[in-house]
């Protein structure tokens, strides 16, 4: 999967919240909750889809963000 | 035939300023007994009890002067003939203001200043507006025995190097009133008094002329003067106005009350009004000169339409116009499903028409793919209060400045930027509060006329975080946490969570000194100065809001202010400088994906029915995309059709040529706007807009403060611009019947809980009031969060420093930081159509003497400036207010491009722009390359 403009930068935004929630405890939790509150459905589907094609570039708080969301079926 | 304009009580020069002393005292004013406050004059004591007493040099709006001596008085047991305006009134005072011996004094003097005056009251432009005159009939002056033979200044010459007014030196009395506008009002001191008795003159700087001065063109000076020696060159074209219209200012997020003074339908000038609560009389060159842009020749007033932007564009109706806007917009939703469509509010626009633009894209289109321009400036403001106070607005009025004692500016400039409220600021300052600034540039406050900053912690672009996180550090550890404050106020939990993370020795200002540039010992002396100064009051800018930590920056100043007190009474608080005229309005109004109007959550359920049942219609329950998810779908495919408001996308995002290929990319763009700008050469519709001065409405500026704006002229294209939205509705299949933009507002009030006390009515009868406005603060909140925070108790958030990915490489050594100038607005639609242009006709890179050294460019040479996102080219400037390394400009000229080089990098909370943020290099371009692609 090669990753359009559009991706990467979901990537990109994805990876900075993960770098900068508040809390040092449950960022898999707060990175979830942002990107509900803040991000449409399909922006977070797409996340999804690039976390299970390209595990790679997004950080491990957002893949376990990712497994929240998927918990709660707020992900697709 | 005009009327002449009416008289208005609430405008009579009281001739000094109101003390603020509650203790009062009774005086007789030629018999009757009159209570004031304790150092009233004997001057305002007469005024309020009805008595005019003749006066020249002063006026209500400055300190007592005390030197044209047409105000003297006889007071019962005092000798001689005092000036009232310079007496204070003193309990049991018995005072006569009209007296055979007052009589003949005034008559004489005025006789002195009539005896070098010319003559021509007929032909002058004041004729019917001059003080001078007034007075001269006031004091029955019916005859000059000094010929004019005599030394006089008759032929003293006019200075008209002034764009917007002129100064006629032989119509000046030397009154000084002009010359203490510029000190006490504006705190420009540009003007003096040159020379001594008969040689005085007023004189801009050194005998400079008044363009070549330091003078701002404020116009505190023209509007200060009783004579027609400072006078508007409209007035002296067209005569004086006969008409008024009371309305707000659309520069700045100050919004200044204006008083529009017209002959007919045509504006004569625009005159700061004394009683605008945010403003109270001052004015800036912008507001108060710089709107002849809305009869500008550019100005498109019928509507356009294009099957393609390659096609020339067609003049057609509103209906077709309309229609054809509906069926692309119904052909995209066929296609491409709901989401496929957006739209864009904009801050320049009035509350009423940012609302029903936000519910045509909710209820009519369907989805909640609604922002606003705040995206691009204040969106981490929205953020970062919501999360530590509750709400997403500035705790303060302006007035508020009066009490502190510590100022701290952070990334702002408000002289140039807000400069009417930088002047009450500066006011303040030179009363003694102390000045904190952070900023990596030296701007104005830093040391101008009677001010100087105590600190200026110049930091390095993008480390704010580190620098607040290192200030709160020592107010943590070294005991300037307001205990008290903290217990009582806010969530303990949080705050025991912040104080363990801002105490670590990573958050110590010996740590982050080198990564932020500013000394241990400078952060530490701010610290306690702005911790143990008495008030602190934190004022920011975009200089805060536009970096990848933008919203976290926000957090870390509402912690310093939570844990120092410094929130809830007057003189304190967090505030933003907000942009634009009314980015605060645009963002209540529901202009965010995930908000409806009051900052309410789509999802919330209790919320989502209120809507549902007044506009009769299914709303979403997810967030709709950002600007910049719009622009992205858009490359993508996804994203066809958007409404722009008031708001030029391709110049003032970032990363310009991303932006245009998202535009190009779509199958309608709609275009709302004044002008024909860089956004339109990408658009297939073209609805004309409506300049302020055609606008029915309110706007909210920085401080809540909700102002009417009233139509001074009818909408140059026929239509108000929530009507031409409403027909869109309606084409599209959802009628919004309004029959009056008051009717807007009782919907917004309806619906959204800090509105519900205000109507038209409620802004006629007070003429402006603070949000929230409800049954539990029927007056307005001129100081949020005094008993308790609006969510409660105050949120701490912990705010670890994490450097932006935006750094200085081999490649692009130099940060590029950006900003705006007084004179210019923005993307400059709007200023670079007015003789504005006299001050700044192009777009100018700032760059330390040693960076231009290195790299062999002098001052005014052709650049080109590059980045990892683009390239342009413009001039540079050797300046001292940046530090090397680092490099500024403005980007009010499209031609500059600045926003070419600006990246996509945002806050990691709003996806606001870091356009604070750029690394660059630049080289010197030949002048065969001095015209940008």
């Amino acid at each position: 999967m090669t990753l359009d403009y559009t991706q990467q930068h979901l990537v990109k935004m994805a990876n900075q919240i993960a770098g900068n929630v508040p809390s040092p405890e449950d960022v898999a939790g707060q990175i979830a909750d942002h990107v509900t509150r803040f991000w449409t459905p399909a922006m977070r589907s797409d996340l999804g889809r690039i976390g299970r094609e390209e595990p790679g570039v997004l950080a491990s708080e957002v893949h376990a963000a990712l497994a929240v969301l998927e918990a709660d079926g707020t992900g697709r | 035939m005009n009327k002449p304009i009416e008289f208005d009580p609430a405008e009579l020069d009281l001739g000094t300023p109101a003390t603020l002393a509650t203790e009062t005292v009774t005086v007789l004013i030629d018999g009757t007994e009159v209570v004031v406050p304790a150092g009233t004059s004997v001057m305002r004591a007469a005024s309020l009890a009805g008595t005019q007493i003749p006066k020249l040099c002063a006026t209500d709006r400055l300190d007592a002067f005390g030197s044209c001596r047409m105000c003297l008085v006889e007071i019962e047991g005092r000798r001689g003939t005092p000036a009232s305006c310079t007496t204070p009134c003193e309990e049991g005072m018995s005072v006569r203001t009209q007296t055979p011996r007052l009589d003949k004094l005034r008559k004489g003097v005025m006789e002195l200043y009539i005896s070098d005056h010319p003559l021509d009251c007929l032909t002058c432009a004041a004729n019917g507006d001059c003080e001078l005159q007034d007075t001269a009939g006031a004091v029955g002056l019916r005859s000059v025995r000094y010929p004019e033979a005599r030394a006089n200044h008759l032929s003293a010459g006019t200075d008209s190097s002034n764009p917007y007014f002129s100064f006629d030196a032989s119509k000046c009395i030397v009154c000084s009133r002009c010359v203490r506008a510029c000190s006490e009002v504006q705190g420009t001191f540009a003007l003096t008094i040159a020379g001594r008795g008969f040689e005085s003159k007023v004189s801009p700087s050194e005998e400079d002329s008044f363009l070549d001065s330091e003078c701002v063109s404020c116009g505190a000076c023209v509007q200060a003067c009783p004579t027609a020696t400072l006078q508007e060159k409209r007035v002296i074209d067209l005569g004086v106005p006969t008409r008024k219209v009371k309305t707000t200012c659309a520069y700045c997020g100050v919004g200044c009350s204006f008083v529009a003074e017209l002959r007919g339908d045509e504006l004569v000038r625009m005159v700061p009004d004394k009683q605008g609560g945010a403003n109270a009389g001052h004015s800036c060159v912008k507001g108060r000169f710089a709107w002849g842009y809305a009869s500008h020749p550019d100005r498109v007033t019928r509507p356009m339409i294009r099957d393609s932007i390659n096609d020339d564009w067609r003049e057609v109706d509103w209906q077709e116009a309309i229609a054809f806007t509906a069926d692309r917009f119904k052909a995209i939703q066929t296609e491409y499903g709901v989401d496929a469509l957006g739209g864009i509010t904009s801050s320049r626009c009035t509350n009423e028409e940012v609302y029903v633009v936000q519910k045509m894209v909710r209820a009519a289109l369907g989805t909640n793919n609604v922002d606003t321009c705040a995206r691009v400036c204040h969106s981490p403001t929205g953020y970062g209060l919501k999360q530590t106070f509750g709400t997403s607005a500035g705790t303060q009025d302006f007035a508020s400045v009066e009490q502190s004692d510590v100022i701290m500016v952070i990334g702002a400039n408000p002289t140039d930027a807000h400069p009417v409220f930088g002047s009450r600021m500066k006011k303040r300052l030179r009363q003694g509060a102390k000045l904190v600034v952070i900023d990596p540039r030296s701007i104005d406050l830093v040391r101008s006329p009677h001010v100087a900053a105590s600190h200026h912690l110049q930091l390095q672009p993008g480390t704010n975080v580190a620098v607040l996180n290192a200030l709160a550090h020592v107010v943590a550890t070294e005991g300037y946490i307001d205990e008290d404050f903290v217990r009582e106020r806010c969530d303990l939990a949080s705050f025991n969570a912040w104080r363990r993370f801002i105490e670590l020795p990573e958050n110590s200002p010996e740590h982050l000194a080198e990564i932020s540039g500013v000394s241990a010992d400078l952060i530490r002396s701010a610290a306690a100065t702005y911790a143990g100064g008495g008030n602190g009051a934190i004022y920011y800018g975009l200089g805060v809001t536009e970096h990848s930590q933008g919203s976290t920056m926000v957090m870390a100043m509402a912690n310093l202010a939570m844990a120092t007190g410094n929130i809830g009474r007057q003189g304190v608080g967090v505030n933003p400088l907000r942009g634009q005229n009314n980015v605060q309005g645009a963002c209540d109004m529901g202009s965010f994906p995930h908000e409806f109007s009051g900052y309410r959550h789509v999802s919330d359920d209790s919320v989502r029915e209120q809507f549902t049942a007044l506009w009769g219609v299914g709303l979403r329950e997810d967030p709709g995309m950002r600007i910049p998810n719009m622009l992205d779908a858009a490359v993508s495919g996804q994203f066809r059709g958007i409404y722009i408001q008031g708001e030029d996308i391709a110049q003032s995002d970032p990363n310009s040529h991303h932006v245009e290929e998202a535009l190009k990319a779509m199958d309608c763009v709609v275009v709302q706007d004044l002008f024909l700008n860089e956004t339109s050469r990408y658009a297939h519709v073209f609805l004309p807009g409506t300049s302020f001065l055609e606008k029915d409405g309110t706007f909210t500026n920085a401080e809540r403060r909700i102002n009417r704006v009233r139509p001074v002229v009818p909408p140059a294209s026929g239509m108000a611009e929530w009507q031409v939205t409403c027909a869109l509705s309606a084409a599209m299949g959802y009628p919004m019947d309004y029959g009056h933009a008051s009717e807007i507002m009782d919907e917004i009030a309806a619906l959204t809980p800090t509105f519900t006390g205000v109507s038209f009515d409620l802004l006629e009868a007070r003429g402006s009031v603070q949000w929230p406005c409800n049954d539990a603060a029927p007056d307005g909140t001129p100081i949020m969060h005094e008993q308790r925070f609006v969510r409660g108790e105050g949120q701490f958030v912990t705010t670890p420093y994490v450097p932006t990915d935006e750094r200085s490489t081999r490649k692009f050594p130099l940060l590029l930081t950006t900003g705006r100038i007084l004179s210019q607005y923005n993307v400059g639609a709007q200023t670079r159509r007015t003789e504005n242009t006299i001050w700044h006709a192009e777009d100018i890179l700032d760059i330390h003497e040693a960076d231009a050294e290195l790299r062999g460019v002098g001052d005014g040479d052709w650049i080109e400036v590059s980045s990892r996102a683009g390239s342009t080219r413009m001039r540079a400037r050797i300046s001292g207010d940046i530090p090397a390394g680092v490099v500024y400009t403005t980007f009010h000229h499209p031609i500059s491009g600045t926003n070419v080089i600006t990246t996509d990098n945002s806050d990691w909370a709003t996806n606001c722009p870091e356009y604070k943020v750029t690394a660059v290099e630049i080289r010197p371009a030949s002048a065969a390359e001095a015209v940008p692609a």
